[in-house]
């Protein structure tokens, strides 16, 4: 895999996975038919190359088709035509990664520059508007957001700092929120897990006018050096900021204050996680359900 | 962006249809009145009249949405003003210009939205118009179903200046054409003489078109008989235009659905039936796009087919309005109009819009906050309805929020100029009075282009500031003449008014069997039970009527308290007064039918009735007329309730209601072929029966040990006879006790006597052996099992003693309230579980 050459930062050291991702779905009655739709391949970009090695579905699909969506992520659709009370998806993938993110943050436009443009911009005019799940174009958002972005601040420098004030206010906590917490009860209570907070910082860049994306994915299981990472063993969500034509999209894990470099695995973007949610299926039958997901990312080794 | 906002307001003052400012009357309304006389008023009031009739008994209605939770939808009748709203051919033919250019403009800015998007790389739209739009819908983008656009509809209002604008572009559910149909009926009927005279251009030939080109939209030819099955696919008989949805599916012929009928199997949408999957090749859609699929669109969608979008990806459906045509509603796009229309036809437009601003633009919305009080302010992504701000009544301060509104999030707002609308002449309340109209113009896409139906559907405001756009709130509805003056032709050239019924596949009352899908034989087998329990209801509140209106007769008292019991039993009555009628039976008896039609007792008559109108609405495609004409006239007893005060009416109530009620039973014996379907819906009148006659027997008091009273004893043979006084047929010199064993042998074991349990389980079995069969591999199926149980108890019936003693008697009514729902469950599980429904 050949890496862009950017001699500003320090060169990210390249790593390869193999990452897991199982998903069970037990029934209480028959189902008689799914129709799945899967965002759960590793998403060719720059500094990221890799392919699915497994994709099982049982019972067998009678139907399955690949291809891209709207955002240009692989997604996959299945048709299960026969009788079940237990659907699992198994997905393994190995992955090369490493992302060599925005060289130098201070050169970017300043955020003013980009609130100006982007309006005119076919390429961002997904990201800007107000979706499904970040639909609250809020004053308080703005407000929290613009002490980050000051008259002036170059729009990485203010991401990045946006980004740590979130991870030093809000609390990791898997109780605290569902998958369909509204972002302004998060921005409430200060509490939530990764997809909250990506969700929460996306609505708030986007209302001072900045353009922002969904990341769905995986980070390693190990972090480097001491501590944890937030959001390990099932999958991991973060942000990406519009810096403008030459600096492209910037990457932004709120949960754990951190760039990416080759610590995160990219499978899908979007405008928020309805978009690009791993699994997403519709039953005809079924009653209520149990749910298994299982996320397991090994390194293994360097590229 | 120029917009000619001066042009529009000088233009306040409203233009009127039928005279000119100096109080002349225009040509073609001249015309008009030489074919048509004077407006008289006792003629116009008949007219009224009879167009209010004949819609109602065509059982023309549009759904009005309540507030409730979960909301509830309350039919109303259509109105339609006897007096048409009357344009000359001359000006039609401009209008039929502008409203063709309209939608093949809406055709092209589909097209290039939903493939190479240029118009927003060439930034004739800026990209928020589209991409901050809730209505593009990016899984569409790349669905190649070629044409996008069938049908189109626009609403027009003409201004002061005498010129008509477009006030809404509809592209999602061109909704009307089918109530302009019913409009052209009715009217063509009652003012016959002067359609002779006139030559008003008929409708006749646009179904046509919509027809044959629904048949060239098909991938692919399944119907049985070698040609393309095509469906209306409807969101159900609640929505606002349901009747509509009915009639259109009626008159071009396709099976009405809902989303629940269909499913995707293999690549393709099938329709399930009771013999089985049909494939469906065209879907005429009723239902809003991202209500379609709840897999890639709107997940709580559940007026959709899972998997619709990837059928349609691999070209194995067609469905129209395509996925993503609602775009075209957003008045956010009225505003670039006439760019859109340089760019993608290369000619001007044709027919301007009203003005409208939409503030994602800095000009517009300078402009807009500038003059803020001219406009109604409008959500800019959804189509422009009746439900806009209209700034002109904001108080100051209701202003400037408005205003910041804007100001915080410009994207989403977008608004129109205040146009006072012409008025035409109308008929209110006994007189003719100018009135705003609007006018909604339809367009298909034929063989050779577009064409516009020579016609529409007018609508009348109740305020004359606003303008009428949403079907729920005109204050009526008007059909729409277009008069050739210069023609005049004799009534033997006179092409048809309104179109032929095509060939149905129908045949007596309801689809044939193997066209019956499964949601239509769940509702036939409601359909049974409902009109039962009415039927029951019905005369056994009749023979508490009687009582009381005839309460001198001795043995009254005693006889009204197993009648009451049996009412209590049947759920019809609170037990709270029934344990009255020990100590005043004639007061609980009162109280008893006060509560029997009291339309808030969940057991009571007018619950019964509705939910036989309910279980019926999901039938009306399929229901004869005279069906469906019962069922209009129960609705009608049901509306009179509110006003029955005395005894007298009430007993007239349910006389007319046990009147329909047989009517209903005699079309079902004499006027419906046995299919599938006539077994569903005498099998749920069956075991309705049979529920009926477990009552009787509980209410008799005899399983309580009650001695045979004669009182009870004249009771228990009146219900057996149905109610039906003086038949009771047993000789009245008969000792009691013998009498009372006569009775209950009547009641139950009378394999003779249509309303005797034994004869009632015995065709229930038959019922059910008659059906589709459904056995599983290598296991009894469902219906089998309930064959064998009902067979069981009939044996017994026949060859066992008679239950005499109130044990035995207590014991068989506690099997009976096992077994019926029993049956009820099987049926149920065997062939409207729509899990089971895959069986092919």
């Amino acid at each position: 895999m050949s890496m862009p050459n950017v001699p500003d930062m320090p060169a990210v050291v390249p790593a390869r996975y193999r990452c897991q991702h199982s998903t069970r779905y037990e029934y209480e009655q028959t189902v008689v038919g799914s129709h799945l739709l899967a965002h759960l391949s590793p998403r060719p970009r720059p500094g990221q190359a890799g392919r699915l090695t497994r994709l099982g579905i049982q019972p067998q699909p009678a139907v399955v088709i690949d291809r891209l969506d709207w955002f240009g992520n692989p997604v996959h659709y299945a048709a299960i035509e026969e009788p079940h009370s237990i659907l699992s998806v198994d997905v393994e993938m190995e992955v090369e990664v490493a992302i060599a993110g925005v060289a130098c943050p201070e050169r970017t436009p300043t955020w003013e520059t980009i609130r100006a443009t982007s309006p005119h911009s076919v390429e961002v005019a997904d990201f800007l508007p107000r979706s499904t799940r970040v639909d609250t174009p809020q004053v308080m958002l703005a407000a929290y957001a613009q002490s980050s972005f000051q008259e002036g601040t170059p729009v990485a420098v203010g991401g990045l700092d946006l980004m740590r004030r979130i991870h030093a206010d809000f609390a990791f906590d898997p109780q605290a929120t569902t998958v369909s917490t509204p972002v302004a009860e998060v921005f409430g209570n200060r509490r939530g897990v990764c997809q909250d907070f990506a969700h929460l910082m996306i609505g708030m860049l986007r209302s001072i006018g900045l353009p922002a994306r969904y990341v769905s994915g995986y980070i390693r299981t190990e972090p480097p050096g001491n501590g944890d990472w937030r959001g390990a063993e099932s999958s991991h969500a973060w942000v990406q900021a519009w810096c403008g034509q030459g600096d492209g999209w910037l990457d932004l894990d709120p949960t754990n204050a951190v760039t990416i470099g080759s610590d995160h695995i990219t499978l899908a973007w979007g405008r928020d996680y309805d978009d690009v949610s791993p699994l997403r299926g519709v039953i005809l039958g079924g009653g209520r359900h149990l749910l298994h997901v299982g996320v397991r990312v090994d390194r293994i080794g360097p590229a | 962006m120029p917009v000619d906002v001066a042009a529009g307001m000088a233009s306040f003052d409203a233009w009127d249809e039928m005279v000119t400012g100096v109080g002349q009357l225009r040509g073609h309304w001249q015309r008009f009145f030489s074919a048509h006389g004077p407006f008289a008023p006792e003629l116009m009031e008949r007219r009224w009249q009879s167009a209010r009739g004949l819609l109602f008994r065509n059982g023309v209605t549009c759904t009005v949405y309540g507030s409730g939770d979960p909301p509830t939808g309350t039919e109303r009748p259509w109105l339609l003003d006897p007096i048409p709203l009357v344009i000359s051919s001359e000006e039609w033919r401009q209008i039929a210009a502008g409203v063709t250019q309209r939608a093949a403009l809406a055709a092209a800015v589909l097209e290039d939205l939903h493939g190479p998007r240029r118009l927003i790389a060439e930034e004739v739209l800026p990209p928020a118009v589209v991409h901050a739009n809730p209505g593009f819908l990016r899984p569409c983008h790349g669905i190649r179903q070629q044409p996008r656009l069938l049908l189109f509809a626009a609403d027009l209002v003409r201004g002061g200046d005498g010129a008509w604008r477009v006030l809404a572009n509809r592209a999602q559910s061109p909704t009307g054409m089918g109530y302009a149909l019913e409009n052209r009926a009715a009217l063509g009927q009652i003012m016959a003489d002067a359609f002779r005279n006139l030559p008003v251009a008929g409708l006749a030939p646009f179904f046509e078109t919509i027809r044959t080109a629904i048949e060239r939209l098909a991938p692919q030819a399944s119907g049985g008989d070698g040609r393309p099955y095509a469906v209306l696919l409807s969101p159900g008989p609640l929505n606002e235009a349901a009747f509509e949805h009915a009639s259109l599916a009626r008159h071009l012929g396709l099976t009405l659905v809902e989303g629940g009928d269909l499913i995707v199997r293999g690549q393709a949408v099938h329709l399930k039936t009771l013999s089985g999957l049909q494939r469906v090749d065209v879907i005429l859609r009723r239902v809003d796009d991202d209500f379609c699929d709840p897999l890639e669109l709107r997940p709580d969608s559940e007026l959709g087919v899972p998997g619709l979008l990837e059928v349609m990806r691999a070209g194995g459906v067609a469905v129209t309005n395509s996925l993503g045509a609602g775009l075209i509603d957003s008045v956010a796009l009225a505003s670039f109009m006439p760019a859109l229309c340089q760019r993608l036809l290369g000619e001007p437009l044709l027919l301007p819009d009203v003005a409208t601003l939409w503030a994602g633009d800095a000009d517009h919305r300078r402009m807009l906050l500038g003059s803020l009080r001219e406009f109604v302010v409008r959500p800019a992504f959804s189509a422009a309805d009746s439900r806009g701000i209209v700034a002109a009544d904001l108080s100051a301060e209701e202003l400037d929020r408005l205003a910041t509104a804007i100001t915080a999030d410009p994207v989403s707002h977008a608004a129109q100029l205040m146009l006072r609308p012409s008025t035409a002449p109308s008929w209110i309340d006994g007189r003719v009075e100018p009135r705003p109209v609007t006018l909604r113009a339809f367009a298909c896409l034929g063989q050779n282009g577009w064409t516009v139906m020579a016609g529409g559907l007018g609508r009348v405001s109740a305020d004359a500031r606003h303008p009428v756009v949403s079907l729920q709130d005109a204050a009526g509805s008007k059909d729409v003449w277009i008069i050739n003056e210069m023609v005049r032709w004799s009534p033997r050239q006179r092409p048809p008014t309104v179109p032929p019924w095509p060939p149905r596949r129908t045949r007596g009352l309801v689809h044939e069997a193997s066209d019956l899908h499964s949601r239509a034989a769940e509702h036939l087998f409601w359909v049974g039970r409902y009109a039962e329990r009415a039927d029951v209801l019905a005369r056994t509140l009749r023979a508490v009527a009687d009582r009381i209106a005839d309460d001198e007769r001795p043995g009254v008292y005693e006889e009204l308290q197993p009648l009451l019991r049996v009412l209590g039993w049947m759920g019809g009555v609170p037990t709270m007064i029934v344990w009255a009628s020990q100590a005043d039976p004639l007061g609980a008896a009162r109280q008893a039918l006060h509560a029997a039609f009291d339309p808030f007792n969940p057991g009571g008559l007018p619950a019964a009735i509705a939910h036989l109108h309910r279980a019926s609405a999901g039938l009306r495609n399929s229901l004869a007329p005279d069906l469906d004409g019962i069922l209009r006239q129960l609705q009608g007893i049901v509306a009179r309730v509110p006003a029955v005060g005395n005894i007298g009416e009430q007993s007239l109530c349910l006389d007319d209601a046990a009147t329909a009620l047989a009517g209903m039973i005699g079309l079902e014996q004499d006027g419906m072929p046995r299919g599938p379907g006539w077994h569903f819906l005498v099998l749920g009148r069956r075991l309705e029966r049979a529920v009926g006659v477990a009552a009787t027997i509980r209410g008799s008091g005899l399983v309580e040990g009650n001695s045979f009273d004669p009182a009870t004893v004249d009771v228990l043979l009146e219900l057996a006879a149905a109610g039906s006084r003086g038949h009771v047929g047993i000789a009245a010199a008969d000792p009691a006790a013998d009498r009372g064993s006569q009775a209950i042998e009547r009641l139950l074991a009378d394999a003779d006597h249509p309303r005797s349990l034994l004869f009632v389980l015995e065709s229930i079995r038959s019922l059910l052996s008659a059906l589709p069969h459904v056995a599983g591999p290598g296991r009894t199926g469902p219906i089998d099992a309930a064959i064998d149980v009902v067979g069981g108890l009939a044996k017994e019936f026949r060859t066992a003693p008679m239950p005499v003693d109130p044990a035995e008697l207590q014991f068989l009514v506690a099997r009976l309230d096992r077994l019926l729902p029993g049956i009820s469950e099987n049926v149920t599980e065997a062939y409207f579980a729509h899990v089971h429904a895959q069986r092919a």
